[in-house]
């Protein structure tokens, strides 16, 4: 055994190396030196990557919450309908200013992310199926309430500030996200509640045993994304100045397209939220060459799966 | 008395422990030998079938196997035993295939057998028969005979065919009330196993690996699979068959061979080879000195345990605990020791009774505020209940009172590194490396860790189920050496044990449990494992042994 040492203490070194962590970084930075190559003057200037970092930020949010989500070994694919369904409970309230929307819109966000929450953990139905069923519910929901007809926010100052305004030149949603991004890292790795999230996520068994009550944590997760969900909602509708009922389609899977590619497992018990923030950004740079590339949308589409493809099939590698 | 005793005898290897099963050669003594005449011989090439020459095996930290030697020849029946941990189960992963060993030699009639194969070693007519049984359950027991070699006109299976053959193979393994129509989840675990063994008769086996295949069964089906197994090397199967039972090797063996930490310490004994030579080279003459001497323990009763029942497995169990008693819990597989514990800990919820501590009842299905009484618990699954593998050791430690790392919401990681470290060092962790991922350590260790967690957590009762298991022999008197300290410094320990040297070797009480009852309380310093067996054996099987 003795002899061993050595090559072990290697290997683990190796192994500690987060391989995930270090690959999206360098992705970043070849993509960015790829679009000052094919459009110079254009693609490095702060506008265009500020402007990056905003059309990432309400996915990005979501992305965050929905880590934690994953780290516990579920999944949330009902955000993109709640994103709209909070949005327009929020519009409901537009008559009576823009905190009374934001309080509507993390409400409803709070209350549907509950209900998932409940149905995982009370109703012991599957995250998958709980989540699904929220989809549909949530965008009925929006739909409904708001007649299939968006509400206009024009006279909402202050919600439109949140939107579109700037503090010291840096868009708010920008700063929202970054800020979002930090405070869920804390939250996961500095934090009792974090390292509960992945003892459940990795363990399950041997969390319950070890005092941790597992249903607690994974209702706290769900309801966790919402409040992420509804942050995203109140800058979404700001920047738009309208609630829509049909808004957030298809938003569930950037978000898990972010963790994944960040290198969180699907399986639970492992999870990185620098990841999921530099997974954010890699999406949004490849999507902000192929615009200014003028490349139709639905080149995009092909990108996506093919990026989200390549990254988990080199995350089973090891 | 004394013909309960020798009745008692023949359910012994229930308990899987080695002294136990030389009891059973005590009573059995010289009473019947059906060991039979048979032709023990070598392929025609003049090679034996299976040649196994300086085999090593290293994981991460532990090398599981420090050079095997084996050899097996057509038709005989050859017992490998061990300890657990002592290397069998890996010796035979690397003979069939699943495990690729990092030195050594393996050869099969007289050819290089390519390693990290399975495909390789089932297509020269290696079979393994494992604990686990690796049938469908939902499939009949013809399309799991047949599972990936399936009788077929052009793409349509050929069930009529496959019938038809899987009747003829059951009927030569001696079995004909199994129907190949079954589906495998209606047969009883013996029948299932016969299912097994005849998927390996369909492909031509030359060498048949059983890997305890007794301990599922009673006695009746033991004998039975007895004559299966020496109708096969009647017709030439080589048989390795791997037992904890010591029992078995005489009855049915023509070869022993015994590993140890890795190692063949002998090979080639003949099958009646003294019980007590086995064991010695089990064990390596380090039995003496494994317990440590039992300490007076308080007056205090820490732990009240009143009526306890969960149906089916416990019922109305009611025990006192003593500050820095250790109470053993003794039984058969199956007389709810493991249910018992669990319930206590409030893990399982219980659906009467009440469990104190010190005086303050506990709520069932809480194993979160029975910690917060003063509850801990080691459970028996220790990798797959008890740690994260991926985590740290600190990790691992510290999870159950992170909270008192707390700054404000935030948890200080320097002094949750000092504490655990601390706790860690206290019990002797080797190696002394706690930021290494759990899944790096021996069993012993990792077991050390679960014991931090509940030190850290400073608890006044400790419940371990079978502490000892899947530690190897030289760090088992290291972990009873610890639980002894903790008893010395006042914790109550209620400890299950499969292990009657252990019961008796070091617990200060013995209570014996039988189907889900507590029926006997025993002085751990003066009874004798044969009072523990006359308790735990249940009435109607010796009747039935009878």
């Amino acid at each position: 055994m003795a002899v061993d040492t050595p090559t072990i203490d290697t290997k683990a070194r190796l192994r500690q190396v987060p391989v995930q962590e270090l690959v999206l970084p360098v992705v970043i930075i070849a993509l960015i030196i790829v679009g000052v190559i094919i459009r110079p003057g254009v693609f490095l200037t702060s506008d265009n990557l500020l402007n990056v970092l905003t059309q990432a930020s309400i996915t990005g949010i979501i992305a965050i919450g929905m880590t934690f989500v994953i780290a516990t070994g579920g999944i949330d694919l009902s955000v993109g309908s709640v994103l709209a369904a909070a949005s327009i409970a929020g519009g409901l309230l537009v008559d009576y200013g823009s905190w009374m929307f934001m309080f509507g819109a993390l409400g409803m966000a709070l209350l549907l992310g509950s209900i998932n929450g409940l149905a995982i953990t009370w109703g012991k139905v599957v995250p998958f199926i709980a989540t699904l069923a929220m989809l549909t519910i949530a965008r009925g929901l929006a739909l409904w309430m708001s007649q299939k007809t968006p509400i206009s926010l024009i006279e909402l100052n202050i919600l439109q500030g949140f939107g579109s305004g700037r503090l010291l030149g840096i868009p708010v949603p920008a700063i929202v996200f970054v800020l979002v991004a930090i405070a869920g890292w804390v939250l996961l790795n500095r934090t009792t509640f974090g390292r509960h999230t992945l003892a459940v996520g990795g363990n399950r068994s041997a969390a319950r045993i070890a005092g941790i009550r597992p249903g607690r944590i994974v209702f706290a997760v769900y309801v966790l994304t919402g409040l992420c969900v509804g942050i995203s909602a109140i800058l979404l509708s700001g920047r738009l100045a309208s609630a829509s009922p049909v808004v957030g389609n298809l938003v569930e899977l950037d978000a898990i397209a972010a963790v994944v590619i960040g290198g969180t497992a699907l399986t639970g018990g492992k999870a990185t939220v620098t990841g999921t923030f530099f997974g954010v950004i890699t999406f949004g740079l490849i999507f902000n060459l192929l615009n200014l590339l003028n490349m139709p949308s639905e080149i995009q589409g092909i990108v996506k799966g093919a990026l989200i493809l390549i990254a988990v099939a080199l995350q089973r590698r090891d | 008395m004394a013909a309960a005793g020798r009745r008692v005898a023949l359910h012994i290897y229930e308990w899987g422990n080695n002294v136990v099963c030389s009891v059973q050669h005590e009573d059995r003594g010289g009473t019947e030998d059906r060991v039979e005449e048979r032709t023990v011989g070598v392929s025609e090439s003049g090679s034996p079938l299976l040649e196994v020459r300086g085999l090593v095996k290293d994981y991460p930290g532990v090398r599981a196997l420090g050079g095997v030697d084996l050899t097996v020849n057509s038709g005989q029946v050859h017992c490998l035993i061990g300890q657990n941990g002592a290397g069998k189960s890996t010796l035979i992963k690397c003979v069939s295939g699943l495990v690729e060993p990092t030195a050594g030699e393996v050869r099969f009639q007289g050819e290089p057998l390519p390693v990290g194969d399975p495909n390789a070693s089932i297509s020269r007519g290696i079979a393994t028969i494992y604990q686990e049984l690796d049938l469908v359950p939902h499939l009949s027991v013809a399309l799991n005979v047949f599972l990936g070699h399936e009788h077929k006109r052009g793409p349509i299976l050929n069930r009529a065919a496959m019938h038809r053959e899987t009747e003829a193979l059951l009927a030569r393994l001696g079995d004909a009330g199994i129907s190949p129509m079954a589906p495998v989840t209606a047969l009883r675990p013996a029948q299932q196993q016969l299912v097994s063994m005849a998927r390996a008769l369909s492909h031509s086996v030359k060498l048949l690996i059983l890997d305890e295949p007794s301990a599922v069964l009673d006695d009746v089906e033991v004998e039975a699979l007895f004559g299966v197994v020496r109708r096969l090397a009647t017709e030439g199967v080589g048989i390795i068959w791997i037992s904890h039972r010591l029992g078995e090797v005489a009855e049915l063996g023509d070869v022993v061979t015994v590993l140890k930490e890795g190692r063949t310490v002998a090979t080639e004994l003949p099958p009646d080879t003294p019980i007590d030579t086995l064991i010695r080279h089990m064990v390596g003459g380090r039995m003496e000195a494994l317990f440590p001497d039992r300490r007076p323990f308080r007056e205090e009763t820490v732990l009240e345990v009143r009526g306890l029942t969960r149906t089916p497995d416990v019922h109305d169990a009611s025990f006192d605990l003593r500050e820095g008693e250790i109470l053993g819990l003794g039984g058969l597989v199956g007389s709810g020791r493991t249910e018992l514990l669990r319930a206590v800990y409030g893990l399982d919820p219980a659906q009467s009774g009440e469990v104190r501590i010190a005086g303050r009842r506990l709520p069932p299905g809480r194993p979160d505020l029975s910690i917060r009484a003063g509850l801990g618990f080691a459970p028996e699954e220790r990798k797959s209940e008890g740690l994260w593998l991926d985590w740290s050791l600190i990790r691992n430690t510290t999870i159950a009172d992170l909270s008192r790392f707390g700054r404000g919401p935030f948890t200080d990681r320097a002094s949750e590194r000092r504490e655990a470290s601390r706790h860690l060092r206290s019990l002797n962790t080797q190696p002394d490396a706690p930021e290494r991922p759990a899944r790096q350590f021996s069993g012993g260790n990792q077991q050390k860790a679960v014991l931090a967690r509940w030190l850290l957590r400073s608890c006044r009762v400790l419940l371990l189920d079978e502490p000892t298991r899947g530690v190897d022999v030289g760090a088992r008197s290291e972990i009873y050496r610890v639980i002894a300290e903790l008893a010395a410094n006042g914790i109550g320990i209620v400890m299950v044990s499969s292990e009657l040297a252990e019961l008796l070797g070091f617990c200060h009480r013995v209570l014996v449990l039988r189907e889900g009852h507590i029926v006997d309380e025993l002085d751990g310093a003066t009874s004798t494992e044969e009072d523990i067996l006359r308790s735990a054996v249940p009435v109607h099987h010796t009747m039935k042994a009878g």
